[in-house]
């Protein structure tokens, strides 16, 4: 193994309470925990997967780390290309401006995210424009290099977004992401808006991209399958807290938390011969409003025993690289991919 | 390769030539026939007002007292013997009395008086610009053809009402342009802002809103002083029925407006860095056109009718300036109309406005939105 690359973004426990406001006078009545106590890091030129079901706080996170929303609480250390660290968190909207730059987002659907009022080229050049980088012939030179690299044909940048298949548009957000040459993306599920045979060309776009620009990126998704093949190391959300995050390898094979366990379970495996059994969890996920005591996990966990209805776990490192947040981690023998278990 | 060379060349792009919004909107517009019916109508209402003295043969504002109440000229192409002419012709009207001391109209078959077609008439300046005597259709002295009759001071009737055109239409449209802009402006800054904010403007829609409209308008007409010449009132009219419209703009425009707010195209320009302005007038504002050119079409017919309601009334435009509505005052009394019903023909154009606009506005809510999948 090559020394590990230079932290580009750490996060040191990340939290976005969105008040609930109920009666005539819109008083506080409580909080959604949308993330609660997020820690993680990103290194230079990795790609990070963040894998969690739908509402539990993969995409607040994303939208918190580039400030679309202001965090309640927590540290976002970005590190600049001079080495200097920033704290995203507690800037202003102003100082925030030139960092948009360096770390853009892809959005989730490329149905909504394009303004359908706007050609291809004004979307695409639209980052060039704001941040004054381009103008006139240059923008649609520039926009013409964009379109190419993630396989669109150029004669179409005055086009209307609605003329594009939502493949198509989804490189059309790419392309956008990719104009001010960013330092760090954050790619909010990029493909589950899409057809299966789409969302294959998207990730090898993704893939091929990242090879060759040396991207870093953060890929969030609901679905482990989408992420094993562009993730160097995989973070596992559940109910707005990590729950593990290790290299991919260890997540898939060597699974430690019984979430990640039962995620790992559901990748369908590519040979239909092969018994597929997966774990089934019950009941629901927890409301983010209203977590359960100790474990957020232990209603639904397989393994729970009394220490976990009331003892919250922390995120331990067990052994290097790997992070877990369970009371049992060391103890319980958990099956990864193909069975294997942890011995 | 010179500067000069286009990147089009350069780089052997075929940009395709793409279709306009303006295109878009027109090939979707044009399947409409109602549509298409209510533009021809405004236009053909715009035409005969911005041209009003070319279709006037006579001045549309000199007294002749001694013609007034004529009833509308008829056009002949047989005469009384049955001699069919190939062209048009009218005889003059005369009162006689009868037996019973009652005055009639009856047409003197003595002359007949041809109509011709782009006569000199009296002089008028073009566009307000060139001096000229053309006129599209006129008979020859000491004949008269009064088409929709005259009014109580001999005045020609369809000649003023193209003249009262250019005022009602123009007061419309500049009443519906500044409650436009004020509406929609303040319908996506309160949608967008939020909060506060919008909690305050929208008690204010409110407040304007729960106004009795009629007593709210009159109450304001009376307050422009009758010493103001022609254009201040003029304005001041349109400003009244403008400032007393835009609360409906406002209250849709903001409800598109917070539902776009959370969509990801604004979260993606924010993620851009984009400005505040920059996400209201590039992003936002350009989504909500198609529904104020909807809201439009329909806020002119409404302005349209309230300055004849309040001409009518007398408490609005005043003479020498001539609205539709000014016209109508004549028809007041059941005796004048009554007795000369021609009078009444104003309400034809107010009707073809009204009606006209609302087909327009149909049409275009239809064609307005070209971007979606249909």
């Amino acid at each position: 193994m090559t020394e590990p690359k230079k932290i580009l973004l750490e996060v040191k426990d990340l939290k976005q309470y969105f008040p609930i406001r109920r009666g005539t006078f819109r008083r506080e009545k409580g909080y959604v925990k949308a993330v609660d106590g997020l820690s993680f890091f990103v290194r230079e030129e990795e790609v990070l997967g963040l894998v969690g079901e739908s509402g539990c706080g993969k995409t607040t996170a994303g939208r918190t780390i580039l400030r679309l929303y202001d965090p309640t609480a927590g540290e976002i250390w970005y590190t600049r290309q001079d080495g200097q660290r920033i704290n995203i968190a507690t800037i202003s909207q102003k100082e925030m401006k030139p960092l948009r730059r360096e770390m853009r987002m892809i959005f989730q659907d490329p149905f909504s995210s394009l303004n359908p009022r706007r050609t291809v080229k004004e979307i695409i050049g639209e980052p060039l424009v704001i941040h004054n980088v381009a103008r006139g012939r240059e923008l649609e030179e520039r926009v013409a290099e964009l379109m190419k690299a993630v396989g669109l044909d150029p004669n179409y940048m005055e086009r209307y977004p609605h003329e594009f298949s939502g493949g198509q548009r989804q490189r059309i957000g790419i392309a956008r992401t990719l104009s001010l040459s960013p330092r760090l993306i954050i790619a909010d599920e990029p493909v589950s808006a899409l057809d299966v045979s789409i969302q294959a060309q998207v990730l090898n776009l993704l893939q091929s991209l990242k090879m060759d620009l040396g991207l870093t990126m953060i890929f969030i998704a609901h679905d482990l399958s989408v992420v094993e093949h562009i993730s160097d190391r995989i973070a596992v959300m559940y109910v707005g807290k990590l729950v593990e995050l290790s290299t991919t390898e260890a997540v898939l094979y060597h699974p430690r938390h019984p979430y990640t366990e039962a995620l790992v379970s559901a990748i369908p495996p590519a040979d239909p011969d092969i018994h597929f059994s997966r774990i089934r969890l019950e009941g629901e996920v927890p409301s983010p409003a209203n977590p359960p005591a100790g474990c957020v996990f232990h209603p639904r966990c397989r393994y729970a025993q009394e220490r976990c209805r009331v003892l919250e776990p922390t995120l331990v490192e067990i052994e290097p690289e790997h992070f877990v947040s369970c009371h049992f981690a060391t103890e319980l023998h958990l099956r990864g991919i193909g069975g294997n278990n942890v011995a | 390769m010179t500067e000069q060379t286009s990147l089009r060349e350069q780089r052997q792009i075929q940009l395709e030539e793409h279709e306009s919004y303006f295109n878009l909107v027109w090939r979707k517009f044009r399947k409409s026939r109602v549509a298409i019916a209510g533009g021809l109508i405004v236009l053909a209402l715009a035409v005969l007002a911005i041209f009003s003295s070319f279709f006037s043969p006579y001045d549309p504002v000199k007294l002749n007292m001694r013609s007034g109440y004529t009833p509308p000229s008829r056009i002949h192409f047989t005469d009384v013997n049955g001699t069919f002419y190939g062209r048009p012709f009218v005889y003059q009207w005369k009162q006689v009395v009868d037996e019973n001391m009652y005055m009639h109209w009856v047409e003197d078959t003595g002359t007949l008086y041809f109509v011709n077609f782009f006569v000199q008439g009296w002089e008028y300046k073009w566009l307000g610009l060139f001096p000229t005597r053309l006129h599209l259709y006129g008979v020859a002295e000491p004949g008269t053809i009064y088409i929709l009759g005259t009014d109580k001071f001999g005045r020609d009737i369809f000649g003023r009402m193209c003249l009262a055109g250019r005022i009602s239409l123009a007061m419309s449209l500049f009443g519906t342009f500044i409650s436009v802009a004020v509406g929609s402006v303040l319908g996506v800054v309160s949608g967008y802002y939020g909060g506060r904010f919008d909690n305050y403007l929208q008690r204010f829609v409110e407040f304007v809103q729960s106004f009795p409209q009629l007593p709210l308008w009159m109450a304001l007409a009376a307050v422009i002083p009758s010493t103001w010449d022609q254009m201040a009132v003029f304005i001041a009219m349109s400003t009244i029925f403008a400032l007393l419209s835009w609360t409906l703009l406002a209250r849709e425009i903001r409800g598109k407006v917070m539902a776009m707010r959370e969509t990801d195209f604004v979260l993606a320009a924010r993620e851009m860095g984009a400005s505040d302005m920059r996400i209201i007038f590039y992003h936002l504002y350009p989504n909500t056109l198609s529904h104020t050119i909807v809201v439009l079409t329909l806020t002119i017919p409404s302005i349209i009718l309230a300055e004849s309601f309040l001409s009518f009334l007398g408490i609005g435009i005043q003479e020498p300036l001539v609205s539709w509505g000014v016209m109508m005052r004549e028809a007041q009394t059941i005796q004048t109309l009554g007795f000369n019903q021609w009078i009444i023909a104003p309400v034809l154009f107010i009707l073809l406005a009204v009606l006209g606009f609302n087909f327009l506005g149909d049409g275009l809510r239809d064609a307005a939105d070209p971007y979606t999948i249909t």
